[in-house]
């Protein structure tokens, strides 16, 4: 986390940018003039919020050039403006990284295009790209799927699709890599038509998908631009339109989670928290969630800082007048919603990695029936862990597909990040990845 | 009559030409194409890089047949290029292989750099080769010998030994290095044969392949996963005694004992690590040798393998 907010600081702020182009003449040429960056003055920058951020990340067989194709792709960018350059060695050692405690081996590059500012993860494992999804450090938008124009999709190929589906990649775009070992078209076409094969096979529109051919060797090398620069700005320009802007926080239904309940006198009962997406105005209606109790109400005061203002925002800190809200009506743990938009589930079904000893894990394995402690939002609420069908344990460390059963019906849904704990320790971090019925019969002794 | 049968000749030797240059003019501008259906068929078949395929092809002048054996030679060749080349990047993923007979068992350790080539299917293949062979291997040692024997092999010992067709592990080694372009070694391998009375108990844990990671998966016999255990013990119910090997092996994967104690050792709480005195982990209330006494089985021996581990397995 701190890597990725050094990273982001690097950016220069507007304020900086004609002191640099003061500095460097070189900027001058630049075709993508917004953000720019002074390769010498390092001090603290500010990163500047004026293009939408994406995350995109490589996968590919190895040896089939995803470090080198970032190398490159910075370089290309660097040299309009839009990135620092970074060297392969750079990035090949991945460095590991601390997120909730987890650690991961990733290594994150930033670069600007003329409409976006891009996040680009490179994770050498498996695991990794799991925990980076659990533990929501970079949720990939999108894709590039990097193959060789001499190999072909080889095995590892199929893994990375594969794993792609798993963590909710939902757009790939194909660069093919290393044209300039081939000297045949028609072999490059042959790459293409089995890429969209394959694509098609792991669920992806095969059909439509954008796919590059080039060389990201003669991009970094300076030689054939067609092969190489060229075909580096025209990926950048398909990922630009091919994979979709995330949607904004704030353009969602809003989320309050309740972090605490006052009565004031002479005005009413306040309740207070930190908003967690959308926005709130005074005269919104709302409904109260959560700790088997549900009601609707409206919103007629929004406080900030003891003063009242029109409008809260994801991320503020805030404090509403609920109209005819009673203290005891509401308790913490509970949410504060847009009508309609969110409700409480008692099972789920949740992608969880249980922290290593190293980590501050538990040591020993557990199995089905355990029960830890759920914290989510501001709720914490125990719970069941059963274990996926042949399965008999998870090892600290792993990661598992685990389904959760509630004691009580808590405000859950699909995309939702929660901790476990047992005892005094964190064990695990995870994500729901689908809410499941309740099964009326069950019947749980909860001890 | 007799101008009849001249036009008719004339008219069939017409046609004649007409088909052969027909024919001839499709063979004329089919060459690409059809080299190209076969570079595909080959591809596909084979699985070796478009590249290789193409040269193979233009080699053997679209012989198929040819290309295809030669490009099982080259790929040796190159594999044991690339085994080479990557010998000092360091492979810490990678999967035990454990394979349960009669009377014996082995498990094995291949190394790889990432998860992904852990859950490949060549690399499985693998795995299960270097298991079949140090089976072999350990069975033609232990023959005539009654009692119990155990054998630990090192990696050079490993790759000397050969599967059942003839080639060597070591060969074999190069080929999947070449196929997954990741550096791969054979780690250990370690293999017990018991006498008739004792039993062999097994846990495989954390599979390498397939969405979810299910304990323990496997094909002709061999269980794969990130974790492995052996359990030599004694007694037992009779009938129960294949449930009960997985029970302590399951232990043995999830609480890691380092030795074996005795069963009037008094346990030490959390940091225990001797096996009879831990808390057994399917049910904490008793130790192990509490569940042992009831069972009426003695365990004799264990070892555990860790995918990745620094040192040797946990063995007394």
């Amino acid at each position: 986390m701190a890597a990725l907010a050094g990273m982001r600081a690097c950016l220069p702020s507007v304020l900086q940018l004609s002191a640099s182009g003061l500095l460097h003449s070189s900027n001058r040429v630049c075709a993508i003039p917004l953000i720019r960056r002074g390769f010498a003055v390092e001090a603290k920058k500010v990163y500047s919020r004026e293009k939408p951020h994406v995350n995109i990340g490589t996968i590919g067989h190895v040896d089939h050039g995803k470090t080198t194709l970032t190398a490159a792709i910075t370089k290309v960018l660097a040299e309009a403006g839009g990135a620092r350059y970074k060297k392969y060695e750079d990035i090949d050692n991945a460095p590991e990284e601390k997120a909730r405690g987890i650690t991961i081996n990733t290594s994150h590059v930033e670069y600007t295009t003329s409409n976006r500012h891009y996040g680009h993860t490179d994770c050498p494992g498996h695991a990794d790209y799991v925990k980076n999804m659990i533990t929501g450090t970079a949720q990939l938008d999108g894709c590039i799927l990097v193959v060789a124009g001499t190999d072909g999709q080889m095995p590892q190929t199929r893994e990375h699709l594969l794993l792609a589906r798993q963590i909710g990649v939902e757009h790939v775009v194909v660069y093919i890599n290393k044209a300039d070992a081939v000297d045949d078209p028609e072999m490059l076409e042959l790459v293409e038509l089995e890429m969209r094969e394959v694509l098609t096979e792991f669920g992806y529109d095969g059909e439509n998908t954008p796919i590059i051919t080039g060389s990201a060797l003669c991009a970094l090398e300076n030689r054939s631009p067609d092969l190489g620069v060229d075909s580096v700005l025209k990926l950048l320009d398909v990922v630009d339109s091919y994979i979709p802007l995330p949607k904004r926080e704030l353009e969602k239904p809003f989320l309050l989670p309740i972090d605490g309940v006052f009565s004031i006198p002479g005005r009413g009962t306040v309740v207070t928290g930190t908003l967690e997406r959308g926005v709130i105005k005074k005269g919104d209606e709302c409904e109260f969630v959560g700790r088997n109790r549900s009601f609707k109400s409206v919103v007629t005061g929004v406080e900030m800082f003891h003063q009242s203002l029109e409008r809260a925002e994801a991320g503020d800190k805030l404090g509403t007048l609920v109209r005819g809200l009673k203290r005891e009506d509401v308790r913490r743990g509970m949410v504060m919603s847009k009508p309609g938009s969110i409700q409480p589930h008692q099972k789920v079904q949740a992608q969880v990695y249980i922290l290593s000893k190293d980590e501050g894990g538990r040591h020993k394995p557990f199995m089905s029936n355990f029960m830890p402690v759920m914290y989510s939002l501001t709720w914490d609420m125990t719970c069941r862990v059963s274990l996926p069908p042949g399965k008999e344990m998870v090892m600290p460390g792993e990661d598992a597909s685990l389904t959760l059963q509630l004691r009580q019906p808590m405000v859950l849904e699909k995309g939702q990040r929660f901790t476990l704990r047992d005892g005094n320790r964190t064990i695990g971090t995870g994500l729901v990845t689908e809410v499941l019925p309740q099964d009326p019969g069950e019947n749980i002794n909860w001890g | 009559m007799a101008l009849y049968s001249v036009l008719r000749s004339i008219r069939a030797d017409f046609s004649k030409v007409c088909l052969s240059q027909r024919v001839q003019s499709f063979h004329t501008s089919c060459p690409l194409t059809a080299e190209k259906a076969l570079l595909v068929k080959l591809r596909k078949t084979t699985g070796y890089t478009f590249i290789n395929c193409k040269k193979a092809l233009e080699k053997f002048d679209n012989d198929i047949k040819q290309a295809e054996s030669w490009l099982h030679e080259q790929a040796q060749k190159e594999g044991w290029n690339k085994a080479t080349r990557l010998e000092g990047r360091q492979a810490k993923e990678g999967l035990i292989g454990q394979l349960v007979g009669d009377r014996a068992a082995v498990m094995v350790e291949v190394n790889c750099e990432t998860d992904f080539v852990a859950r490949n299917e060549r690399f499985q293949e693998l795995v299960r080769d270097v298991a079949f062979a140090a089976m072999a291997h350990h069975r033609r040692r232990a023959e005539g010998q009654s009692g119990y024997v155990k054998s630990l092999l090192s990696a050079e010992e490993l790759a000397a030994l050969s599967v059942s067709e003839g080639a060597r592990l070591a060969d074999l080694l190069a080929l999947t290095i070449g196929r997954l372009g990741e550096n791969i070694s054979l780690k250990r391998a370690l293999a017990v044969v018991v006498p008739a009375d004792w039993h062999i108990g097994s846990y495989v844990h954390g599979s390498g392949s397939g969405p979810g990671s299910g304990s323990g998966s496997g094909a002709a016999g061999v269980t794969m996963g990130r974790y492995g255990a052996l359990v030599v013990f004694q007694g037992g119910q009779p009938g129960d005694a294949q449930a009960l090997g997985r029970r302590l092996g399951q232990h043995v994967v999830g609480e890691a004992p380092v030795s074996l104690g005795n069963a009037d050792d008094l346990p030490c709480g959390e940091s225990e690590t001797r096996l009879l005195p831990q808390s057994l982990l399917s049910d904490p209330s008793r130790t192990v040798a509490q569940y042992l006494a009831q069972e009426g089985a003695r365990v004799l021996d264990f070892a555990r393998f860790q995918c990745g581990e620094g040192s040797a397995a946990a063995d007394q």
